[in-house]
């Protein structure tokens, strides 16, 4: 059984808002009866704005926001993939703020560059939900109406947790950081170095960015190279730490790495033991199902918190399969539930020898 | 080099180097506020001639300070080419710290935010730490933005900060707190980056925030309260903040309410304390259920039960808000602001109830003009408003014109004479108190 009750989340957010403001936990967003047949009656029309439409995490990020709006009549008339593209994400707000939607939930592709397009948005008349984080100097209730985010400052703080037991006394961490301006990598790897700081002084800290996924790879081994004694690498996300993974095995380099969410092939990885050691992970279903709400209520004119978290969940190669259940609400794939048991088999193995 | 290069340049009436610096900064200020951008509306408003106006853009070019736009509106013939303020010339550092946690961000040199960061900080953990965490963070932030050298440091620190008796001169902060005394944070922090200092109060700070990019834009006549473990004022007054003779202007939670003080009675731990009391004699089932659950409460969760409707929590924050909102009355007669806005962890959690409570103390107490148009809002900025004031302080003390004529000819506040020697004297007075023995070596 899943240790982490929602009331135990709901405890631990560690990161402020992006105007300072403390959390209200996801599961405190719930619509009464009297809401909920509100929102019914008024068959309330929602587009979703993301960066993109292919990874696990937005597709589970829109099972969620589909499920929770049609639980309340309401239409998910349009999803925008915007493929990384903050050019396709304005051309996207300012075409639905002239078309017949009521609301829109959008994930802002970087910082100022498409800070404007969002308010006008907001300015046509529609309310607009973001995920993950605000641009820089958008205000919530003028420019939006709530922030609904995992809590990136606490999945941080885990992956350095995790990563520590791997890190020798005075040994080198490296942190493989995104280069591109984004709210939610930033509190990830401030918080890294944060835990590490007043956990591990004795730990040195190097980093190596990239600023698109193929040069991830790259970055990693430049990293190794420069630092002979690396003994660890926490990653920003699971995508550029299976990147590092692929590159650092085609030179025989095993390290331990961390990383944030529990993507397919970062699962297969723990499962058979691989160089990936733990996984703070978001729960993208839960996360949209509470955009989805969080949206709802503002339709309805109810007052909504301006920065809605949920914590993140700890996932190690022995609990993969159960987490992987509860973070995509699906049962592990074959292969992963293979791996942990032949590994398991194995080990009993090692054991009665 | 670049005084020299002024005086060459100086065509037309004899100046000395003094007039030249004046007629420096006051065509830097008309673009950087964008007063004046034209080469013909500077000449107008500075009322300075056209060979000098040319010198003297020419030469702020030359220094970074300034550059040429796209053009502007003609008025029959060529239009004229606009003059921009290199908004990214240097770089400003910000932070706020408070009771529980700390914010830190990067802004140009217009004072727009770039990125920010908030984060729990205990300020009794003591100031070693605190200046630690803020280090790290700007040198992580200087280096992941990949902004130009910063020219300054705002901070916004709680309670009331005294002005200093000359430009750059640093003032001791936070000496009511046990393990801040005696520290020289701003010394340390100043060397640290070797750039000037300034620091205001949270509230002070706050209010210039909220005036600048908040709820108070565009609005010369405001006042901003601040709803905390304390409670406190900030005041713009026909533009201008107002600081007070010591610069400790605000503190309005030192009013009695009773034989209390208000914080006493409408503070964030007061409220609180109301709280645990209501839920260990059942006057409020939800907040014993809390309080079971948790084993604490805090003011947030009393806004969380008063959203939901629990009677009691309603009710006690309607009334702080009329305590709160009886305070205030006098201060909207005195100064007839347009705008209150209330901030704080008091007013992010207070709900409606709060903001009913000060509404109708306020409404009821002031005269009918002073009310008529008034506007009683919540902060939408959160603590951002502290970075975004924190980063107008800078800009003010850096730009008035006193300062700008002590530095503009060099190109960078960091050239002003007086800061490099404030600068070699604080380096000096810490080396000292580092070089002092620590413990008396034995006869």
């Amino acid at each position: 059984m899943n240790s982490k009750t929602p009331g135990d989340t709901a405890m631990s957010i560690a990161g402020l808002g992006p105007h300072g403001e403390r959390a209200v936990p996801a599961d405190q967003i719930q619509l009464t009866q009297t809401d909920a047949a509100q929102a019914r009656g008024r068959r309330f029309s929602v587009a979703v704005v993301l960066h993109t439409t292919t990874s696990d995490w937005s597709k589970q990020e829109l099972a969620g926001i589909a499920a929770a709006l049609g639980l309340y009549s309401a239409a998910l008339v349009e999803v925008v993939d915007c493929n990384f593209d903050f050019e396709l994400q304005v051309a996207a707000l300012a075409r639905l703020a002239r078309e017949k939607v009521d609301a829109v939930i959008s994930i802002p592709i970087g910082n100022a560059r498409v800070a404007q397009a969002h308010r006008a948005l907001t300015q046509s008349g529609r309310r607009l939900v973001l995920l993950d984080n605000a641009p820089t100097g958008m205000l919530p209730g003028t420019d939006y109406a709530s922030v609904v985010s995992t809590d990136n400052f606490g999945l941080g703080q885990s992956c350095a947790a995790m990563l520590s037991a791997h890190i020798p006394q005075g040994g080198a961490a490296g942190i493989l950081g995104y280069g591109i301006d984004f709210f939610a990598t930033h509190e990830r790897e401030i918080a890294f170095r944060k835990w590490m700081g007043s956990h591990r002084p004795d730990v040195t800290l190097v980093r190596e960015r990239f600023a698109d996924l193929d040069g991830a790879g790259a970055a990693a081994l430049a990293m190794v190279e420069k630092t002979p004694g690396l003994s660890g690498i926490f990653a920003v996300w699971d995508v550029p730490a299976m990147k590092a993974v692929q590159a650092l095995a085609q030179k025989n380099i095993d390290i331990p790495i961390t990383t944030v969410d529990l993507g397919n092939e970062v699962a297969l990885d723990m499962a058979r033991h691989g160089m990936i050691k733990g996984v703070g992970a978001q729960l993208p279903y839960d996360q949209g199902s509470a955009a989805a709400r969080v949206t709802l209520a503002a339709l309805l004119g109810l007052p909504v918190p301006p920065w809605v978290a949920l914590a993140g969940r700890e996932v190690t190669p022995s609990d993969v399969i159960e987490a992987y259940q509860v973070i995509w609400h699906l049962p592990a794939p074959r292969t992963i539930i293979e791996s942990v048991r032949s590994s398991f088999a194995a080990q009993i193995q090692d054991a009665g020898e | 080099m670049a005084e020299e290069k002024t005086t060459l340049r100086s065509v037309g009436r004899p100046r000395s180097v003094d007039a030249a610096q004046a007629s420096l900064a006051l065509l830097l200020n008309l673009v950087r506020t964008g007063a004046a951008t034209t080469r013909q509306e500077l000449e107008r408003r500075s009322e300075l001639g056209r060979a000098v106006v040319a010198d003297r853009l020419a030469t702020m070019i030359e220094l970074g300070l300034l550059k040429e736009g796209e053009l502007g509106q003609a008025t029959g013939g060529r239009a004229p080419r606009q003059m921009r303020f290199r908004q990214d010339a240097g770089s400003l550092l910000v932070s706020a710290i408070d009771q529980s946690s700390i914010a830190l961000g990067i802004a140009d040199l217009n004072g727009q935010m770039l990125v920010e960061h908030h984060e729990a900080a205990q300020l009794d953990a003591g100031p070693e730490a605190i200046l630690d965490r803020l280090a790290t963070i700007f040198d992580w932030l200087l280096q992941e933005t990949e902004k130009p050298a910063p020219w300054g440091i705002g901070l916004a620190l709680p309670g009331p900060i005294e002005k200093p008796a000359a430009d750059f001169e640093i003032v001791p902060v936070l000496q009511t707190i046990q393990s801040w005394q005696g520290f020289p944070f701003l010394e340390r922090l100043s060397m640290r980056f070797g750039v000037p200092i300034f620091a205001r109060s949270g509230v002070q700070t706050m209010t210039m925030g909220e005036a600048k990019a908040g709820g108070g834009r565009g609005l010369s006549d405001i006042i901003y309260v601040k709803l905390g473990r304390s409670i406190s004022a900030g005041l713009i007054s026909e533009g201008q903040l107002h600081r007070g003779a010591q610069g400790a202007a605000g503190m309005i939670g030192h009013s009695r309410v009773g034989d209390e003080l208000l914080e006493a009675v409408a503070g964030a731990e007061a409220i609180a304390r109301e709280g645990k009391a209501a839920a260990e004699d059942g006057r409020s089932p939800y907040l014993a259920q809390t309080l079971e659950r948790q084993g604490e409460l805090s003011v947030v969760d009393i806004g969380h039960a008063a959203q939901l409707g629990d009677l009691f929590c309603v009710e006690l924050l309607g009334r702080c808000g009329r305590l709160v909102g009886e305070a205030l009355a006098p201060l909207t007669n005195l100064v007839n602001p347009s705008l209150i806005v209330v901030g704080g962890v008091v007013a992010e959690s207070g709900g409606d109830s709060l903001l009913a409570g000060i509404r109708e103390a306020v409404y009821r107490q002031s005269h009918p003009m002073v009310s008529r148009d008034l506007q009683i809002m919540r902060s939408q900025m959160g603590a951002s408003s502290g970075l975004v004031g924190a980063a107008q302080v800078v800009l003010e003390e850096l730009f008035a014109p006193a300062m700008l004529q002590g530095w503009v000819g060099h190109g960078s506040p960091l050239h002003h004479p007086e800061f490099q020697k404030s600068l070699e004297r604080v380096t000096a007075a810490l080396a000292s108190k580092a070089a002092q023995p620590t413990g008396r070596v034995a006869p």
